[in-house]
């Protein structure tokens, strides 16, 4: 199982650093797991903790989420704001049992592609550590019955 | 006894001499160990106003029920130190004016009522303070802390056995009085962020998102965990998220009426060492 298992990754990105910088590192010809897909939003400050929900009810085992860094957003403080969000929204998560280990902050610019090529192989081999998120998978089955 | 009947008569009083043109206050409820809110236009109606160690309820919830307070001029509102945080908040978040509002405050320690002084939201800043040091000590925390220590994995599983009760019935909303939006996101249907029926992982979403438009802005009243009709523990969760605020960010919810919210202010230096 845990050999073969390819996890889904889902990656909610902003615009203008970490979509630019997952560009770059296109561009540059550098190798990542192709695990994630990458959300494109206008900024860190869009991403809703609603689309983290929605992304691990439709079974993502793993989601990074990724923006600017500090002083560098376009919207000069989107960033800021998801900053305290998310610090908060992970402590809840992680005290109702979804483990912090399957949601990643980063903060990645347009020039870093190497930065991010990095996270994203680092991310998906300690998700497929992990193995497949399964919590929801039974919340899901006992929908159904 | 004799104290907490003083401040009913000074409800009536305000009533006779038109200071104010409601009072919400506590009724005799339909069985005896319970108190309901009362809405009291007059100065007879007044008599039938209760005070005792019964009554639980945060009343600041109906000022923002039904567009209330636009047919009123001034009102009387009895309020623990909870409810009186609650005005605060309120205030800040522009769904009240906190100057129609007069406070007629008071505690319950250990089944006795003590009148608090004071009558505008302002009046109660020092008592807040204090509140402020003694906030989510140990003993409070001790069912909180117990959830912190099982495993990941046991925390799911706990969370879980408790919201599979829930039967969405959203009396946690109505009773809270943060939750004012007058289209709830669970009533949103495009899309469809939260499951609607009540199964287990609607449930979870529900109660993830709910705890997490009260963080920052809880002021730990208790309402919802009183209204909960299969009694799941809400206010370890909402504790939990008081206690982060307070610590991460030095935000204790509701300490003035120009307090910003936590999650839409920041500082430059918050604290990010989760973030690669």
């Amino acid at each position: 199982m845990a050999d073969n298992f390819e996890p889904r990754i889902i990656a909610f990105v902003c615009n203008y650093c970490t979509y630019a910088g997952a560009d770059l590192a296109g561009t540059s010809r550098l190798k990542y797991p192709a695990n994630v897909r990458i959300v494109r939003l206008p900024c860190t400050g869009r991403i809703s903790p609603l689309f983290l929900l929605k992304a691990l009810q439709k079974g993502a085992d793993g989601i990074l989420v990724s923006g600017c860094h500090p002083g560098d957003c376009h919207f000069i403080s989107g960033n800021y704001h998801a900053r305290r969000r998310w610090s908060i929204f992970r402590t809840l998560l992680d005290f109702l049992g979804i483990p912090k280990e399957r949601i990643w902050f980063s903060w990645v610019s347009a020039s870093e592609g190497r930065k991010f090529a990095d996270l994203i192989t680092e991310f998906t081999e300690n998700i497929k550590q992990l193995g497949p998120f399964t919590q929801y998978d039974k919340l899901i089955k006992e929908m159904s019955e | 006894m004799m104290q907490s009947s003083e401040l009913t008569t000074k409800a009536k009083e305000y009533l006779r001499i038109a200071k104010v043109d409601l009072v919400i206050g506590y009724l005799e409820g339909t069985t005896k160990d319970r108190r309901r809110a009362g809405f009291i236009r007059s100065a007879e109606e007044a008599d039938n106003l209760v005070l005792d160690e019964r009554c639980e309820d945060n009343l600041a919830v109906y000022l923002v029920k039904e567009n209330l307070l636009a047919r009123y001029k001034k009102v009387a509102i009895f309020l623990n130190p909870a409810g009186i945080r609650t005005i605060n908040v309120l205030a800040s978040e522009e769904q009240i004016e906190a100057d129609k509002i007069v406070i007629l405050g008071f505690e319950i320690t250990g089944g006795d009522v003590r009148i608090l002084d004071g009558e505008s939201v302002d009046d109660f800043s020092e008592l807040i303070a204090q509140l402020k040091l003694k906030a989510f000590d140990s003993e409070q925390m001790a069912d909180v802390d117990e959830i912190d220590s099982l495993d990941v994995d046991k925390r799911f599983e706990y969370w879980r056995g408790e919201f599979s009760k829930c039967i969405k019935c959203y009396a946690c909303r109505q009773a809270c009085p943060m939750c004012y939006c007058n289209r709830c996101i669970v009533e949103c249907n495009q899309p469809q962020w939260i499951c609607r029926s009540a199964h287990t992982l609607g449930n979870f979403e529900w109660n993830i998102v709910r705890a997490f438009h009260l963080a920052g802005r809880c002021v730990g009243c208790g309402n919802c965990e009183r209204a909960c009709p299969v009694d799941i523990p809400l206010m370890k969760i909402n504790r939990k998220l008081g206690k982060e605020v307070l610590d991460r960010f030095d935000y204790f919810v509701g300490s003035s009426k120009d307090q910003q919210a936590v999650l839409t202010s920041f500082k430059q230096d918050d604290p990010q060492e989760f973030i690669l």
